[in-house]
């Protein structure tokens, strides 16, 4: 009887987590339980953490993605779990999620435990109860595995200080792209004390970091995956160009980890100033794909714009595709002779092609024969390059039809 | 000509220990024809090992990441992987120590396309591994049936061992058992599959949990598919929700939208 209220629980809890876009573990280094330990389970493999599963939407789990209480005494129009939404609610024992982490944990079903939740009651006594899974995980049980809690906003400083301790990974969503949306669409919360509990965090966890190699006193891990964030994309009206440049924001200032876009998909039971209709995830995936070309790419935020319309990232091409079109002058690259900066220019060269071009040009040259049996996608790479035994032909950059020759055959967007 | 026989499976020590004698005593790769175990045909073969001298030193060392590769690679289940592995040590040896570089030549392609597979389904079995509960002399025992698709499990023990370092576990494969009794590990030839548990109290929460984890509203069989192929779907016991999910996604999605549609031309007409 208990175990079938605990299905229920169970289902609303995590059919509520379902819209939060950041499902992999991040990486937090290694961790194991010492030999003398005969309690402790779980490790930390170093990477980012081990997809278990896959469900039919594409996305990977890896953790137990749950609200702890999906109540809520907050009004965000986007959520679900606002209080004037007409839905079933329920709220998990801090004994309940601790049993289903473990229980889970241990059939290798998960990596860890992703924990946000609703607000009950007052922010500081949702985090503190947040916080107490997450402690009773750890010293109780020895649990080794990856913690990621989403920490409440608003709650205290105390609090968040603490979940640092117990947390590898400790998140804040901004939410909203800009201050006016985020105050039309939660009006209870607020961008400035989102920063400051951001900036708080970085700052621990920046003093945790550097007193571990310097000074002798060694402090206790602090979130040592960082924090991380999320926006709704495409709920309200912001351009990718704000998007990106809050983005660009948040990881040079507050020192994010990571920045998660959700595209806006409707939710039962919506709220009128929402769309109706779900943002496209062609923008979703074009946003992250130009999030990764400014970090592990080198590329600046105004050329990823360079030739935009209405300061929104191309939909038919991919952000570093939409970039060589624009910037046909540079091209063709002689593979053999250009730099490593260069090479990750090139539409259809990722960081393993590039590094592989490389490793093969200190023994020797590249002819095309070996860029097919590299299988690179050669059709994408064709205008742009030239290696050994191969040039385009002069016209193929100047032709008006490159741009719809690299276009990939439309996709079949349901609802698009 | 000479036939060895690899009689272990994989295999990866004895390879090891003939392929030494062979570099020793200057045998190239197109004179021998290796058989693995595995190759039921090949072996009617009668072996024929040559007469070496056994201590003839080489002095030939390879680097420990491309030894892990081999070992790697040796677990693959194609029969040509003992071939493949010594001839690449013997163009290592002779021709070239940075053989591995060359990202396009034939043998080195061929290698790292053994080492891929066989890394991705070793991964896999980390990944896709499940366990059922049961007890045993009063305490809770761990135990999971898996088919890796090559002999991969293996190089995953210490995975295992070091996660579920204080639970009591078996793991079950068509070919080997491991048995973990929380200090030791010991190994089983062809273990019984009957020894799978039929159930666990705990495999209906998860269960529930996959299926409410899904958005209905943006299926992606494609990039599901591409992660989780069906191979290793009779490891997972979710697997049986898939396609139900997936032809109630459509209809599920479209209903929420009309159904805010309903309600919100009710409200506009107030
Ligand atoms: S505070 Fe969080 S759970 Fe509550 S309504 Fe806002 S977004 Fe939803």
């Amino acid at each position: 009887m208990d175990y079938d209220k605990l299905k229920i629980k169970l289902e609303i809890l995590s059919d509520a987590a379902k819209y939060d876009a950041s499902c992999a573990s991040g990486t937090a280094g290694k961790r194991k339980a010492s030999a003398q330990d005969k309690k402790g389970i779980g490790s930390l493999t170093g990477g980012t953490g081990i997809c278990h599963s896959f469900t039919p939407d594409g996305r990977c789990i890896s953790l137990l993605k749950i609200l702890m209480t999906n109540n809520c005494i907050y009004d965000c129009h986007y959520c679900i779990n606002r209080i004037s939404s007409d839905i079933r609610r329920a709220r998990f024992t801090v004994q309940e999620v601790v049993d289903l982490t473990l229980n889970f944990y241990k059939r290798n079903y998960i990596e860890g435990l992703f924990l946000s939740s609703g607000i009950i009651k007052s922010p500081d006594y949702t985090m503190e109860s947040m916080v107490r899974i997450a402690k009773s995980l750890r010293l109780d049980h020895g649990f080794k595995g990856y913690i990621h809690l989403k920490t409440i906003p608003n709650a205290s400083p105390e609090l968040q200080a603490e979940a640092g301790l117990y947390a590898d990974r400790l998140s804040i969503n901004v939410e909203m792209p800009t201050e006016i949306s985020l105050a039309k669409y939660a009006p209870e919360k607020d961008q400035g004390n989102i920063h400051s509990s951001m900036n708080k965090l970085r700052d621990k966890i920046t003093e945790h970091k550097l007193d571990r190699s310097h000074s002798g006193r060694k402090l206790p891990r602090f979130s040592p995956g960082g924090q991380s964030t999320q926006m709704i994309i495409g709920a309200d009206p912001s351009d990718d160009k704000i998007i990106l440049q809050r983005s660009v924001q948040l990881y040079n200032d507050q020192k994010l980890r990571r920045v998660y876009y959700s595209a806006f998909s409707p939710i039962p039971d919506a709220s009128e100033v929402l769309p109706l209709k779900p943002a496209p995830l062609i923008r979703e995936h074009r946003l992250y794909q130009a999030d990764w070309l400014l970090r592990f790419y080198d590329f600046q935020l105004d050329e990823i714009l360079q030739g935009t319309k209405d300061n929104m990232l191309e939909l038919h091409h991919d952000p570093k595709m939409a970039w060589a079109l624009n910037n046909r002058h540079v091209f063709p690259l002689d593979l053999n002779a250009a730099d490593k900066s260069m090479l990750l220019r090139v539409p259809g060269l990722g960081v393993t092609s590039v590094n592989k071009i490389l490793s093969i040009r200190r023994y020797g040259s590249l002819s095309w024969h070996d860029l097919v049996k590299m299988r690179l996608p050669l059709d994408k790479l064709k205008p742009f390059i030239c290696v050994r035994d191969y040039k385009p032909p002069l016209h193929l950059l100047d032709t008006a039809h490159l741009s719809e020759m690299m276009r990939k055959p439309e996709q079949i967007e349901l609802f698009g | 000509m000479h036939s060895i026989s690899i009689k272990t499976i994989p295999g990866i020590d004895e390879w090891r220990e003939h392929a030494r004698l062979l570099l020793a005593n200057n045998i190239p790769p197109d004179h021998i024809i290796w058989q693995g175990d595995d190759n039921a045909q090949m072996n009617l073969l009668a072996s024929d090992m040559p007469v070496f001298s056994v201590d003839k030193q080489i002095n030939f060392k390879i680097s420990a990441q491309i030894l892990d590769m081999i070992n790697t690679a040796l677990c693959h289940n194609g029969p040509c992987r003992f071939d493949l592995c010594y001839r690449l040590l013997w163009r290592l040896k002779h021709e070239n120590k940075n053989l591995l570089a060359l990202k396009t030549d034939n043998d080195v392609l061929a290698f790292q396309k053994l080492v891929k597979a066989v890394r991705r389904d070793a991964y896999k079995i980390t990944a896709f591994l499940r366990f059922r509960e049961v007890e045993k002399d009063g305490y809770p025992y761990f135990i999971a049936w898996y088919e890796p698709e090559f002999f991969s499990l293996e190089l995953k023990l210490d995975f295992f061992k070091t996660r579920f370092k204080n639970m009591r576990w078996s793991i079950l494969t068509p070919y080997r058992a491991a048995h973990w009794n929380g200090e030791n590990l010991f190994l089983e030839d062809n273990p019984d599959p009957a020894l799978y548990p039929k159930d666990d109290k705990i495999e209906q929460y998860w269960l529930t949990y996959y299926a409410s984890i899904f958005n209905p509203a943006r299926p992606k069989k494609n990039a599901m598919m591409s992660s989780m192929p069906k191979k290793y779907w009779k490891n997972m016991p979710e697997s049986i929700l898939i396609n139900n999910l997936l032809k109630n996604s459509q209809a599920q999605a479209k209903a929420m939208i009309a159904r805010d549609q309903a309600s919100r031309q009710k409200s506009d007409e107030i």
